[in-house]
C-alpha cells in the first residue's frame, strides 16, 4: 500500500531531523557556550573550492575573518591563509545523548573558527547553538504535548465513560480553559510562577504550563470517542460476560482513541515548540546561557541587531522543516483514519 | 386482553419469571429539557427451561429494552426478574456482574457486537479471560470446541470479523455466548440481518443446540413466520406492554387480541414466508 | 430573544468562571508573590499598606476575590502597583488598539479566505485548488514569529513602512486625511503578519466545509434548476456550510487574539500585548489579571456575535429554539 510507504518515508524524514538535534554534540562543531570575544557578530563564513589566485583546492576551505578597514563591526575574508575543512575531527568535549562522553565532531576547521551561521554578540557559534537549542525546544514541545494528551486522555475518558454530573463539571471546566486565547492563558499562568529560577527548573515549569494549558481540546475529542464506543454492542457483550469498567476501558474503549491521539500529537508538538519559542523569545522562558530556539532570537528585539546582522534571524526558520514533517504526518494520519472509517462503515452496516 | 400470567406444563419451575417490569428512560434533549420515555410498562411473563419464548411486536414496542433488562445490561426502574430465586433487579452492581454470564444476549448486527480489531479466536476466548479461572491452554481448548460446535472450521480462527460472512459472524457470536454456559440465551433480532438461506442454517443450529444443551431461548423478532416455527410460547408486545401471551398455536390461530391480529394480517401467507431449510 | 439571553448568560458564566480560576491559580502558585512586591523598590511602602486595606492582600481568598469583583463593577478593575493607578484606565486605550488590529485582521483574513476556500472547493483536485493548497501549506509551516520578524526586516530594509509603533512623530499636527493615512501605514505590517498567520488555517477549513456541502444532492438539484454558479456557491453552498464556518470563526478569533499578543510586542504596536508583558515582568498582579480577562472578554464577545449570526443564518437553530 503506497499510503504505508509514504508514511514510512515521512517518519524517516522526521527521524533524520530529530537525529541531527539529538546528536547535536556530534553535528555541531563547537560547544554552544564557548565564546570568542574576538569575533562578535561575525557573519556566516563561506566554503570555497577555488582561491583568489584561481587554484582549485582538494578540500573545501575557509578564510579567517578580519575586521574591515575603518569599521568596528564589519568583517571580511582574510585571503592570506586558507584553512581546509576536515571531517570527523576531535573537538570540544560533550556527552552523546547526555550519557556517553565523546570528542568526535562531524566536521571542523583547524586554525580558525568556522562560523556556519555566524556568531552572536559573544562570538558563540550560532550553528552549534541552533542544534543544541533544538534539543531544548523540541524536548519541551514533545514533553508538553505528551502531558496535554495524557491529561486529555484521562479526563476525556472519565467524562465520557461516567456521564452525568462528573461529565458536566469536567466539560464546563474544559470550556473555561478554552475561553481564553491560548497565548494569553499561557502568559497568565506564567505570570504567577516565579520568574528568576534556574534553567532546569524553568524548563520543567514551561513544560508543565504548556501541558496544563492544552488539555481541553484533546479531552473533548477523547470524550466523544469514548461516548460512542461505550454504546457499541461489543462493549455491551463484554459487560455481559462480567467485565468490569476498568477492563472495558482498557481493552475495548481506549484502543479506539489511539488514532486520534497520534494525530493530535503530530499537530500539538509543533504548536508547543512554538509556544516555548514565544515564551523564551520574550524572556519568560529558558534563560541564558542555555540556548533554545526562542532565546536565540531574543536579541532581535533590538533594532540594531535586526537591521545589521541578518544571520541572527536564521533560528526562526529552523523550525520550518520540523513543522513540515509534523504537519505532513498529521495530515497523512488523518487521511488514514478517515479511509479506515469509510471501510468499516461499509462492512458492518445493516438495515 | 388479559394476559395469562404463565404457561408451562405445570410440572417444571420456570427458569425466569418477570413481574411488572417497568423501565423509564430520562433523556436530555439538545435544548436541555428532560424528556421521559416509558419503554416498559409493567411486563409480566415467565419462561420454562428448555423452551423457546418468542417476543414479537413492532419497532418501539419495547422488545430490545426488555432484552437489555433481562441480560442485566440495563437496570429496570421497578418490578422484578426472578432467576434462581433471586430478584436480579434489586442486586448490587457487583452481584449483577456475577449474574450476567448466566443470561447471554445475541445482537442483531453481528458486525457491531464483535470487536473489529480482534480475530475470531480472541473473541471467543474473551469470556474465559474475563472470568480468569482457566489456564491459557485450557481456554484455547474450550474456545476450539465452541467454534466446532457452531461449525466454524479452524481456517477461520485467525480471521477478523470483517473477513467473515454475516452467517459466520453470527455463529461466532453464538459460540462466544455459549462460552460461560448460560442458562438463557436472548436473541434480539439475531436472524433479521441475515440472508434467507443463512437464516435457515442458523435457525437449525440454534435448534440443535437447544436439544443438545437444553438451552432456553427468548427470541425477539418482528418476523412472525420465524416466531411461529421456532417458538413454543409467544408474547406480543405493544408500547411497552405484553398484550397477548400463550402457546404458539393458540396465539396464531385463536387470538382475540387486536395487535396480534394486525401483525398477522400484515404477514401474508404464513406458510409461504418460511425461511428456507427451517425444520422443526 | 430567549436565545440571545441564554447566550449572554453563558458568556457571563464563562467570564466569572475564568476569573475565579485565574484568582485561584494566582494564590496556589508557589512563591510568595506579595513578599516579592514588598521587596520591590519600585513599590512604595505606603502603596503596600493602602493595598492591604483596600484589597485585603492578606485576607482569605474569597474576600480578595469579592473586593476585586467589586472594583471591576465600579470600573476600576483593581490597582496597578507599577503604574500606581487603577487598572482600567491603563487597559482600555490599549484594548482599543488591540481591537483595531484584530478586527481589521479578522475582516481581511476572512475576506480573503472565503473566496479562496470556495474556489478551492469548487475546483477540487484541479490546478487552482492545488496551487492554493500548496501556497497555504507553505504559509502554514512558517511560524508567526518568523513571519513577524521577517516583515520587520523588510520594513527596515525598504523603508516603505514604519517599523513599529502606532503613529509617527507629529501625528497630532496632521490633517484628518493624513492622520488616517499615517495610521494605515503603521497598521499595515502588523495586520499583514496577523492575516498571513491565520490564513492557511481558514482557507483549509473553508475548503473542507464547502467541499462537503457541494457534495450534497441538493446542490446538484439546484444546478439542475439552472441556478447561476456564483449564486449557487455563495448563497446556497456557503449558507449550508454556515454552521461549521461560524464555529471556525470563533476558533479563528482565539488564534488571532493570541497572534496579536506576539505581533504587538514584536512590532511595538501599543496594544494589550506589550502591556501584559511588562506587567508580568513587573509582577503587577491586577494588571496581569485585568489584561488576561479582557482578552477572554473579547473572545467571548466574538463568539457571542458568531452565535447570533448563526441564529440568523441557520433556520434549524431557530426552529430548535422555538420548539421549546
Amino acid at each position: 500500500m503506497s499510503g504505508e510507504r509514504t508514511l514510512a518515508w515521512w517518519l524517516v524524514f522526521l527521524g533524520m531531523l530529530h537525529g541531527t538535534v539529538v546528536f547535536a554534540g556530534f553535528f555541531a562543531p563547537y560547544d554552544p557556550a564557548e565564546q570568542d570575544r574576538q569575533n562578535p557578530y561575525a557573519p556566516p563564513m563561506r566554503l570555497h573550492l577555488v582561491d583568489t589566485e584561481g587554484h582549485l583546492h582538494m578540500r573545501p576551505f575557509v578564510y579567517a575573518l578580519k575586521l574591515r578597514e575603518g569599521a568596528f563591526d564589519q568583517f571580511e575574508d582574510d585571503t592570506a591563509h586558507a584553512y581546509p575543512l576536515s571531517v570527523f575531527v576531535r573537538g570540544s568535549r560533550y556527552r552523546l545523548v547526555g550519557l556517553l562522553p565523546s570528542r568526535l565532531h562531524l566536521f571542523g576547521v583547524e586554525g580558525t573558527r568556522f562560523y556556519v551561521f555566524g556568531s552572536d554578540a559573544y562570538g558563540r557559534d550560532q550553528f552549534s547553538r541552533l542544534l543544541f537549542g533544538g534539543q531544548v525546544s523540541l524536548l519541551a514541545g514533545l514533553l508538553g504535548a505528551g502531558l496535554s494528551l495524557l491529561l486529555g486522555l484521562g479526563i476525556g475518558t472519565l467524562a465520557g465513560y461516567y456521564s452525568g454530573w462528573k461529565d458536566e463539571v469536567l466539560m464546563r471546566i474544559a470550556e473555561l480553559f478554552l475561553a481564553l486565547p491560548w497565548l494569553y492563558l499561557l502568559f497568565g499562568l506564567r505570570a504567577f510562577l516565579p520568574l528568576a529560577v534556574s534553567p532546569l527548573e524553568t524548563f520543567f515549569l514551561i513544560i508543565a504550563i504548556i501541558g496544563a494549558v492544552g488539555w481541553a481540546r484533546p479531552a473533548r475529542l477523547v470524550r466523544a470517542i469514548v461516548l460512542s464506543a461505550k454504546e457499541r454492542d461489543f462493549v455491551r457483550a463484554a459487560r455481559g460476560f462480567g467485565a468490569s469498567d476498568l477492563y472495558l476501558m482498557r481493552r475495548h474503549i481506549l484502543p479506539e482513541t489511539k488514532s486520534v491521539l497520534l494525530t493530535q500529537l503530530a499537530i500539538l508538538v509543533p504548536q508547543y515548540v512554538l509556544a516555548e519559542m514565544t515564551l523564551s523569545f520574550l524572556g519568560l522562558g529558558i534563560p541564558e546561557p542555555v540556548p533554545s530556539w526562542g532565546n536565540l532570537l531574543s536579541n532581535l528585539q533590538q533594532y540594531s541587531v535586526l537591521v545589521s546582522y541578518w544571520w541572527m534571524y536564521l533560528p526562526a526558520l529552523a523550525i520550518v522543516p520540523f513543522f513540515l514533517g509534523y504537519l505532513g504526518l498529521a495530515s497523512l494520519l488523518r487521511e488514514r483514519r478517515d479511509g479506515c472509517k469509510i471501510e468499516r462503515a461499509g462492512q458492518g452496516s445493516v438495515t | 386482553m388479559n394476559p395469562e400470567p404463565s404457561t408451562n406444563d405445570g410440572c417444571m419451575q420456570p427458569l425466569i419469571q418477570v413481574e411488572n417490569l417497568v423501565k423509564r428512560y430520562a433523556k436530555r434533549s439538545l435544548s436541555g429539557q428532560r424528556e421521559e420515555k416509558l419503554a416498559l410498562d409493567g411486563v409480566t411473563f415467565s419462561v420454562s427451561p428448555g423452551t423457546t419464548l418468542a417476543v414479537v411486536g413492532e419497532s418501539g414496542s419495547g422488545k430490545s429494552t426488555l432484552a437489555l433488562c433481562l441480560a442485566c445490561l440495563e437496570r429496570a426502574t421497578s418490578g422484578s426478574i426472578w432467576l434462581n430465586g433471586e430478584n436480579i433487579v434489586q442486586l448490587s452492581e457487583e452481584e449483577r456482574r456475577k449474574v450476567r454470564p448466566q443470561i447471554q444476549l445475541i445482537f442483531q448486527d453481528p458486525a457491531s457486537s464483535l470487536n473489529p480489531r480482534w480475530n475470531a479466536l480472541e473473541i471467543v476466548t474473551e469470556p474465559f479471560v474475563l472470568q480468569g479461572k482457566w489456564k491459557r491452554e485450557e481456554m484455547v481448548q474450550r474456545a476450539h470446541s465452541l467454534l466446532e460446535q457452531v461449525s466454524l472450521s479452524p481456517e477461520f480462527y485467525t480471521r477478523l470479523p470483517l473477513e467473515l460472512s454475516g452467517g459466520q459472524r453470527q455463529r461466532l457470536a453464538i459460540a462466544r455466548a455459549l462460552a460461560l454456559e448460560p442458562k438463557l440465551l436472548i436473541l434480539d433480532e439475531a436472524l433479521s440481518a441475515l440472508d434467507c438461506s443463512v437464516q435457515g442454517q442458523i435457525g437449525n443450529l440454534l435448534l440443535e443446540l437447544q436439544s443438545s444443551l437444553g438451552m432456553t431461548y427468548i427470541f425477539i423478532t418482528h418476523n412472525l413466520a420465524m416466531a411461529a416455527h421456532l417458538a413454543d410460547t409467544v408474547a406480543v408486545m405493544n408500547r411497552g406492554r405484553i398484550v397477548d401471551l400463550g402457546p404458539s398455536e393458540t396465539v396464531w390461530k385463536h387470538s382475540e387480541c387486536h395487535t396480534t391480529r394486525q401483525l398477522l394480517a400484515a404477514t401474508p401467507g404464513l406458510k409461504r414466508s418460511l425461511p428456507t431449510g427451517l425444520e422443526r | 430573544m430567549r436565545y440571545v439571553l441564554r447566550r449572554t448568560a453563558h458568556v457571563l458564566f464563562l467570564l466569572i468562571g475564568v476569573s475565579i480560576l485565574a484568582f485561584l491559580f494566582s494564590t496556589l502558585a508557589p512563591g510568595n508573590y506579595f513578599d516579592e512586591m514588598r521587596l520591590n523598590p519600585q513599590i512604595a511602602p505606603e502603596t503596600v499598606v493602602a493595598l492591604r486595606s483596600q484589597y485585603g492582600l492578606d485576607r482569605p481568598l474569597p474576600w480578595r476575590y469579592a473586593s476585586w469583583l467589586n472594583s471591576v463593577v465600579r470600573g476600576q478593575m483593581g490597582f496597578s502597583f507599577a503604574y500606581n493607578s487603577a487598572v482600567a484606565p491603563l487597559l482600555l486605550p490599549r484594548a482599543g488598539n488591540t481591537l483595531l488590529l484584530t478586527i481589521t485582521a479578522t475582516l481581511l483574513a476572512w475576506g480573503i479566505a472565503l473566496p479562496l476556500g470556495v474556489c478551492s472547493a469548487e475546483q477540487l483536485g484541479r490546478v487552482p485548488d492545488r496551487l492554493i493548497s500548496w501556497a497555504t501549506a507553505a504559509l502554514l509551516v512558517i511560524p508567526d514569529l518568523a513571519l513577524a520578524l521577517g516583515l520587520l526586516v523588510l520594513a527596515v530594509k525598504t523603508g516603505w513602512f514604519p517599523a513599529g509603533g502606532l503613529a509617527s512623530v507629529g501625528f497630532e499636527s496632521l490633517s484628518l486625511i493624513h492622520k488616517i493615512r499615517d495610521l494605515a501605514l503603521h497598521m499595515t505590517l502588523p495586520v499583514v503578519a496577523l492575516v498571513l498567520s491565520v490564513l492557511p488555517l481558514l482557507v483549509r477549513h473553508v475548503r473542507a466545509a464547502v467541499a462537503d456541502v457541494l457534495d450534497a444532492p441538493f446542490i446538484l438539484a439546484a444546478r439542475g434548476h439552472g441556478i447561476p454558479r456564483r449564486t449557487l456557491l455563495y448563497r446556497y453552498a456557503l449558507r449550508a456550510a454556515a454552521n461549521p464556518l461560524i464555529s471556525l470563526f470563533g476558533f479563528s478569533l482565539g488564534v488571532l487574539l493570541s497572534g496579536s499578543l506576539l505581533i504587538e510586542v514584536v512590532m511595538s504596536w501599543p496594544g494589550l500585548g506589550p502591556l501584559l508583558l511588562e506587567a508580568i515582568l513587573a509582577r503587577d498582579l491586577y494588571l496581569v489579571l485585568g489584561g488576561v480577562l479582557l482578552s477572554g472578554l473579547f473572545l467571548a464577545g466574538g463568539n457571542f456575535l458568531a452565535d447570533i449570526l448563526l441564529y440568523w443564518v441557520d433556520p434549524r437553530i431557530r426552529t430548535e429554539g422555538h420548539a421549546q
